[in-house]
């Protein structure tokens, strides 16, 4: 009982601090005022979905990251319904919250030592640059996928073009 | 003879376009295809909303070809057809437009919006301004990039330095767009001022982790939504686009490592902290 208030509050902490990102980003997008509510609530079901599954069930972080993505395009398909505004706009404001900023750049800082690497940092720069850039796109992949899933599995219908 | 008696494939379901018509219609599902692109909607999005704004404001059907950077546009009516390409001269995300845009298309589908009218919308959209006061945005992005910092796992301290590094990042690049920078030399300027603010405020007060200030500040960066919309390009078959967008968002990160160098250079050999 004890454990499962700690995940509890952990989770909504979570959820509260990746609220805030998606606000954040939300306003520098331009979304339309009615729409911010929503964008919020994506973002911070997206994210903490995704770090209840890494940390309690010790899912890998694209996995996780594919679960929490298929939240937030749910999430933002019914949001579409709801406000008349296109689901684009929640699912990319819902998840950018879990886009791998970090593994981007750490990819391109560890590329930028490669040519002045030595033979004793060399494998240590090489496995840097390989396991961000790889993490970043499997990230990527698991979001696109997540939020289109609504798309690809239920909504499909005889494309117009 | 009637043309279509010798060209069996011009046969039509609707009445034929003044010429005049058609080239207003090309005209304005081109305009509002440009909107579309530059604003952050993917590929497949901006190709069925073209085709269906042409179509019912006429066309019998619409080619559309989305590059990364022009769209071109065939419209088909009878036996009479047009083409037009526009170029799309930079990009950035604007929800409001994309959303306004769809809207329109489903007035016009259900009959409520004729062709003055879209062109009418279609004006204004084009003048609009942010629907936020930038100190608004500036505040807020900060807190964002804080927020991200106490995902990662900071602590209070380490939070405020974020919030304070990260909000004068996103000063620097608003002053700088005004300035006509490039775009990727924005991101290295922003990116060079958040990280130098980060590491030397977090080097004078003891923070704890300089790390996740350093890395959390230039988070405001990160080209989430054209990332995003390349592998949503990919999925859907536009792979010229999808490539198109994943390499500027990998340009993008390389501006922001360089900018990060910069300042850790800096503060390492010039500082001397």
């Amino acid at each position: 009982m004890n454990d499962f208030a700690v995940v509890l509050g952990m989770t909504v902490e979570d959820a509260i601090f990746s609220g805030i990102a998606a606000l954040g980003f939300a306003l520098l997008f331009n979304v339309p005022r009615r729409a911010l509510m929503y964008c919020v609530l994506a973002g911070a079901i997206g994210h903490a979905v995704r770090t209840l599954m890494m940390e309690q069930f010790m899912w890998s972080i694209t996995a996780g990251t594919l679960v929490g993505a298929m939240a937030v395009g749910l999430m933002a398909k019914i949001c579409a319904h709801r406000v008349k505004i296109p689901s684009l706009v929640f699912a990319i404001s819902g998840a950018i919250p879990m886009v791998p900023g970090v593994f981007a750049f750490q990819t391109m800082l560890a590329v930028i030592r490669l040519p002045g690497a030595t033979e004793d940092t060399i494998i240590k720069i090489l496995t840097d640059v390989a396991v961000n850039a790889t993490t970043t796109g499997f990230v990527l992949a698991a979001i696109a996928l997540g939020i289109a899933m609504p798309n690809l599995l239920f909504l499909r219908h005889k494309p117009v073009v | 003879m009637v043309i279509e008696e010798i060209y069996p494939e011009t046969r039509t379901y609707k009445p034929l376009m003044e010429p005049d018509v058609l080239r207003d219609v090309i005209s304005i599902s081109l305009w509002a295809g440009q909107l579309l692109l530059q604003h952050g909607a993917d590929s497949a999005r901006v190709e069925e909303t073209i085709h269906r704004l042409g179509t019912a404001l006429g066309c019998d059907w619409m080619d559309v070809i989305v590059q990364p950077h022009a769209i071109i546009l065939t419209t088909v009516n009878n036996h009479q057809f047009r083409t037009k390409a526009r170029r799309i001269p930079r990009m950035g995300v604007d929800m409001r437009v994309v959303s306004c845009i769809t809207d329109i298309m489903y007035q016009v589908q259900a009959g409520h919006m004729d062709r003055f009218d879209v062109r009418r919308e279609l004006v204004e959209i084009d003048n609009y301004t942010p629907l936020y006061n930038r100190w608004l945005i500036v505040v807020m992005v900060g807190l964002s990039c804080a927020a991200f910092s106490r995902l990662f796992g900071a602590n209070w301290e380490t939070f405020f330095v974020t919030w304070l590094a990260a909000s004068t990042g996103m000063w620097v690049r608003q002053e700088m767009h005004k300035l006509h920078f490039n775009p990727f030399i924005i991101v290295m300027g922003t990116a060079f001022v958040a990280s130098l603010i980060a590491s030397v405020l977090s080097r004078v007060i003891p923070v704890g982790l300089p790390e996740i200030a350093l890395a959390a500040s230039v988070l405001l960066l990160i080209p989430g939504a054209p990332l995003i919309n390349a592998v949503e390009d990919l999925i859907t078959g536009h792979t010229l686009t999808g490539v198109a967008r994943g390499i500027t968002g990998l340009i993008i990160a390389l501006s922001i490592a360089l900018g990060i160098w910069f300042a850790l250079w800096a503060t390492n050999g010039v500082v001397g902290l």
